[in-house]
């Protein structure tokens, strides 16, 4: 095979690659500026963005189409166990962690410029993108793991790479460790699933779930992988690392985390749990319908409950933080809730409807912290209640904002509300049981309420306590010594949140040009790609 | 033939988006915003003097109506879908009208007016939308999108627990938008509809089991009760009221009520009507207590904004009676005392801010005999009243003399429950007057100036509408009744 052949479907991650070999090369060459590096990766990962949205389809650009239309969606002939293939639904997930990736490496030009590390940053931020693009590609178990993997190990540096930052390092330490447990989990539990079902290949799991000689054996690797997929999800009880986690790591960083990194647990659960899910509906169609112990059922009815039980905790102990981080982290939690919703239904609406949350919580997560860091730049402490008059200070921060928390409450008008009616309205489509799933979502949304509102309330309400520091520059340490542009906040913030909140409202409007794309995926992905 | 409804829409958000970012300049733009929004209304009610009007379109019963594919579900159409029918046109005009009164009347607004003015204009929008739009989440979009601008108007400028109250009012009605969306969603879902549309919804929802209907139209009525605002659900109300600017209030009452009470006519009434005939023991029970309740409490009230607020869940209470009637002559009752509560009520309000920031107080006993000093404000606060309290050749008079016929017609001897109320309302109204406009002066401080001449233009408009309606009144009947709505000639 030529070298266009085999790089050819390939080229998004190429680039991202290539990129990361030149930061960390540059690093060593001495050339270390922040606007160097931070341009050299951003127009790295739009340029793989730009891609992959054409392979897509989204783009007239025959001439970026670097997947083979006969490639895309292709079902590997039986017997072949390959390694990766290229569904659409995948695609989209490589879009969705590109954007999230191209937000945060836009704010982070923002970070002050004589920071140390900055190449580091960079390449790592790459490679964790590059390891999130493959989980995107994955068909074989072990290919997923190592590929969640590669951005794990990524991340873990990245938590802590500013080094002097007590509560980073202690976040990154507690990150590396839960996350050495997590793999471990994972690995175990697809040793399982490897001897009761003698491959790792997900499409033959998905083929033959459910009709295995030792089905004991099959639900305890099912059940230990997903113990594993869960701590990568942020899914009670599996949770408790995240908030610290998130509350620790730079800004930027818990940004990337949360509105990026956690989704490549939501689409490995979408890999490794959709065979159970549809041997259950070719069943029954009930999670009560099979006999105990049966995989499918067990796995359906575990997942509906993860799914009710992470929402409403995430939701409750959300209601009782008092710092802004933390808040954003638990409803980031519960947000994985919702998601986990689609994958235990398991139609094509349904995953389609959690694919478009996992879009609208890339807009409003990463865009929440990254408000965050810019609030943080001009002098906001971490409390909510140091957020006090922020409307009147800075009433674009405080609007964009308050978009994003709107949308997380799903609020119409917003993404967050689109996605939100799409997941439920399927839940409710898909009758029975599962008509549950949406009243408790429903519910939770209602109870989300509370919290963002509680926030709103202090932001534009709530007058700003005493004399503050008004401009740029004033702030010396969090700023840095130069004033930043864009009011204090830095261009590259700005940009970044900008764009996460006229995407709110834009697809929020109109989900159509990406809901279509997303169904026909979805359909992809249920009738056979994986 | 031009999307007239559509392009209503988009001059109305972009005059919005204009005023926000129009800095000191923004009450310009949004009285401009306003003008055009007024005479675009204007033009469409004029047009309409015999039904379906010159535009009949697509949607059976809807003029103007055009449909837009919106979002696509594998199971189900989501359309941007609008249209007018009589009903809405009415509430439409009402929008615009109160919409450039309220710009005029809060004309030398200083507290961030850019903001101020923007969101006036946007509460107007999303009424608009809610009065327009015939797809069920369309619908629940605007709906939602008054609320938010509602909830930075009672919240930001002015009184002591603005923000209590405003927590107050976004929380009582978010969970009952709430509420209303999963009836509806479970409305469509139940039946089988297979488009979101009002016409589809509506075509379907009436084959369910009376059984179902009855629980669903119970949901439909717990979220549109709440806006309307139905006893024991009101308590937001008067806090709201009392702690919002002048404008907010005006809106508040002029509009977000009416939201309700449309609301519950066009998808709970019309699209349940099994459900609606089971539960009608509920909505009479409902209203009965409403209006006893809120005149009788306004009996008692020394703050005059206050005491207005009390009289809207009275005059709200008998829109329902009329509502629940389910006879032609009960809705166009509704529709009338919608409109006529919607101009005095807010003719009222701007009295009562008047007169706040005249004497410092609106503590009724504080002060009296003002009409020699001020006899302006004495006029106008004097038409509110006696519109409000239903003197003919006044808005109020043809629309509570309807609804009392409706009644009448309808309960027979019941009729005597809202009439005797309709006593305590006069005597409120009455006793306030005697009170503040006349006797010897009490509380008037030396040297104060009458109405200032922007707040005397915005309230006059307001009499100006309230003195044509109330000697015409066919002008809005007439729309009304030859549209297609059950029971009228135009079916």
């Amino acid at each position: 095979m030529s070298f266009a052949g085999t790089v050819g479907p390939l080229v998004p991650e190429v680039i991202v690659l290539a990129a990361a070999l030149l930061v960390f090369l540059l690093d060593v060459a001495g050339a270390r500026r922040r606007e160097l590096v931070g341009a050299i990766s951003i127009a790295a990962l739009a340029g793989a963005l730009l891609v992959v949205l054409a392979d897509l389809g989204f783009l007239p650009l025959a001439a970026l189409r670097g997947l083979p239309p006969s490639v895309l969606n292709a079902v590997p002939a039986a017997g072949s166990a390959p390694l990766y293939t290229f569904g659409s639904l995948g695609l989209v997930f490589q879009g969705l962690f590109l954007l999230a990736a191209l937000l945060v490496a836009t704010a982070s030009l923002s970070r002050a410029s004589d920071e140390r590390g900055a190449p580091i940053y960079y390449g790592l931020l790459l490679l964790a993108t590059l390891g999130m693009l493959l989980v995107a590609l994955a068909s074989d178990l072990i290919f997923l793991l190592l590929a969640i993997e590669v951005t794990s190990l990524a991340t873990y540096v990245l938590v802590g790479y500013t080094r002097r930052d007590a509560r980073a390092l202690e976040a990154a330490m507690k990150f590396y460790i839960v996350g050495a447990l997590s793999s471990t989990l994972s690995f175990f539990g697809a040793s399982l699933l490897f001897g009761a079902y003698g491959t790792t290949n997900l499409y033959a799991l998905r083929a033959v779930a459910g009709s295995v000689g030792y089905p004991v054996l099959a639900l305890l690797g099912y059940g230990i992988l997903l113990a594993g997929l869960a701590f990568k999800t942020t899914l009670v009880p599996f949770h408790a690392w995240a908030v610290d986690v998130y509350d620790g790591a730079p800004h930027e960083v818990s940004a990337f985390l949360a509105g990026g990194t956690k989704k490549i647990g939501v689409f490995a659960l979408f890999l490794v749990f959709l065979g159970p899910v549809l041997y259950v509906k070719a069943g029954g169609g009930s999670p009560f319908s099979g006999a105990p112990f049966d995989l499918g059922p067990t796995v359906q009815l575990t997942l509906a409950v993860l799914a009710v039980v992470t929402m409403t905790v995430g939701n409750v102990l959300a209601l009782l933080q008092a710092e802004m981080k933390r808040m954003l982290a638990y409803s980031s939690i519960s947000q994985a809730g919702y998601m986990l919703i689609g994958i235990a239904i398991g139609t094509s609406p349904a995953l389609a409807g959690a694919t478009l949350q996992v879009a609208a919580h890339v807009l409003m997560k990463s865009g929440a912290f990254l408000v965050v860091a810019a609030a943080a730049a001009i002098g906001v402490g971490p409390k909510i209640v140091d957020w006090q008059g922020l409307g009147t200070r800075r009433p674009w921060l405080a609007v964009a904002f308050a978009l994003m928390l709107l949308s997380l409450a799903g609020v119409p008008l917003t993404v967050g509300f689109v996605s939100k009616f799409v997941l439920f309205s399927a839940a409710v489509q898909a009758r029975g049981f599962f008509v549950w799933l949406a009243v408790a979502g429903l519910l939770n949304s209602a109870l989300s309420v509370f919290y963002y509102a509680r926030v709103l309330k202090v932001i534009f309400f709530e007058p700003a306590p005493g004399p503050l520091p008004a401009r740029a520059g004033d702030v010396v340490g969090a700023a840095g010594p130069t004033p930043l542009g864009a009011g204090g906040i830095g261009y590259g913030r700005a940009v970044a949140i900008g764009v996460a909140a006229v995407l709110i409202v834009a697809i929020g409007l109109y989900p159509q040009p990406i809901l279509g794309p997303i169904q026909s995926a979805a359909a992809h992905f249920v009738a056979g790609g994986a | 033939m031009l999307p007239l409804v559509p392009i209503v829409l988009a001059s109305l958000l972009a005059g919005t988006v204009a005023t926000f970012l129009a800095g000191r300049w923004a009450r310009w733009v949004a009285l401009a915003t306003s003008a055009v929004f007024l005479a675009e209304v204007g033009g469409m009610f004029l047009s309409y003097s015999g039904w379906p009007g010159y535009n009949a379109q697509s949607v059976p019963g809807f003029a103007e109506s055009v449909s837009y594919p919106w979002i696509r579900l594998p199971w189900m159409q989501v359309n941007f879908t609008v249209g007018v029918d009589g009903i809405s046109l009415v509430l439409i005009l009402l929008t615009a009208i109160l919409q450039i009164a309220t710009v005029v009347y809060s004309w030398k607004e200083t507290k961030n007016p850019a903001a101020y003015f923007g969101l006036v204009s946007l509460t107007c929008l999303g009424s608009f939308g809610v009065f327009v739009a015939l797809d069920v989440l369309l619908f629940f979009l605007f709906w939602e999108a008054v609320l938010v601008p509602m909830f930075f108007l009672i919240g930001v400028w002015r009184g002591p627990r603005r923000r209590y109250a405003a927590l107050k009012f976004f929380v009582y009605t978010h969970v009952a938008s709430i509420v209303m969306l999963v009836g509806l969603l479970a409305t469509v879902f139940y039946s089988g509809a297979t488009s979101l549309d009002f016409s589809a919804v509506a075509a379907a929802a009436p084959g369910l089991s009376p059984v179902v209907q009855t629980f669903l139209f119970l949901a439909l009525f717990f979220g549109f009760a709440v806006k309307f605002p139905i006893v024991p659900f009101h308590t937001w109300l008067p806090d709201a009221h009392v702690e919002a600017p002048t404008g907010g209030s005006v809106l508040l009452a002029g509009l977000l009520l009416k939201l309700g009470g449309y609301g519950l006519i066009r998808w709970a009434v019309e699209v349940l009507p099994a459900g609606f005939l089971h539960d009608r023991p509920i909505v009479f029970a409902a209203a009965f207590v409403s209006i006893a309740w809120g005149s009788v409490v306004s009996l008692a009230q020394r703050d005059l904004k206050r005491m207005v607020a009390f009289s809207s869940i009275n005059h709200m209470g008998i829109v329902l009676l009329a509502i629940g009637l389910d006879s032609s002559l009960g809705l166009l009752a509704a529709v009338l005392l919608m409109f006529a509560h919607g101009i005095v009520s807010a003719l009222l309000f701007m009295s009562a801010g008047t007169v706040h920031h005249t004497f410092g107080t609106r503590d009724i006993p504080a002060i009296g005999g003002i009409t020699p000093a001020t006899p302006a404000l004495a006029t106008m606060i004097m038409a509110g009243a006696l519109a409000s309290l239903g003197l003919p050749a006044l808005i109020g008079f043809p629309a509570e003399f309807t609804a009392l016929l409706a009644t009448w017609n309808g309960l027979g001897y019941l009729v005597l429950l809202p009439l005797g109320i309709l006593v305590v309302t006069a005597a409120f109204y009455i006793w306030m007057m005697q009170r503040m406009l006349f006797g010897p002066p009490r509380g008037v401080p030396l040297g104060i100036h009458d109405v200032p001449w922007w707040e005397g233009v915005g309230m006059g408009l307001l009499v100006a509408v309230t003195v044509l309606f109330g000697i015409l009144p066919g002008l809005l009947v007439n729309v009304i009744t030859s549209s297609p709505v059950k029971g009228f000639p135009g079916t």
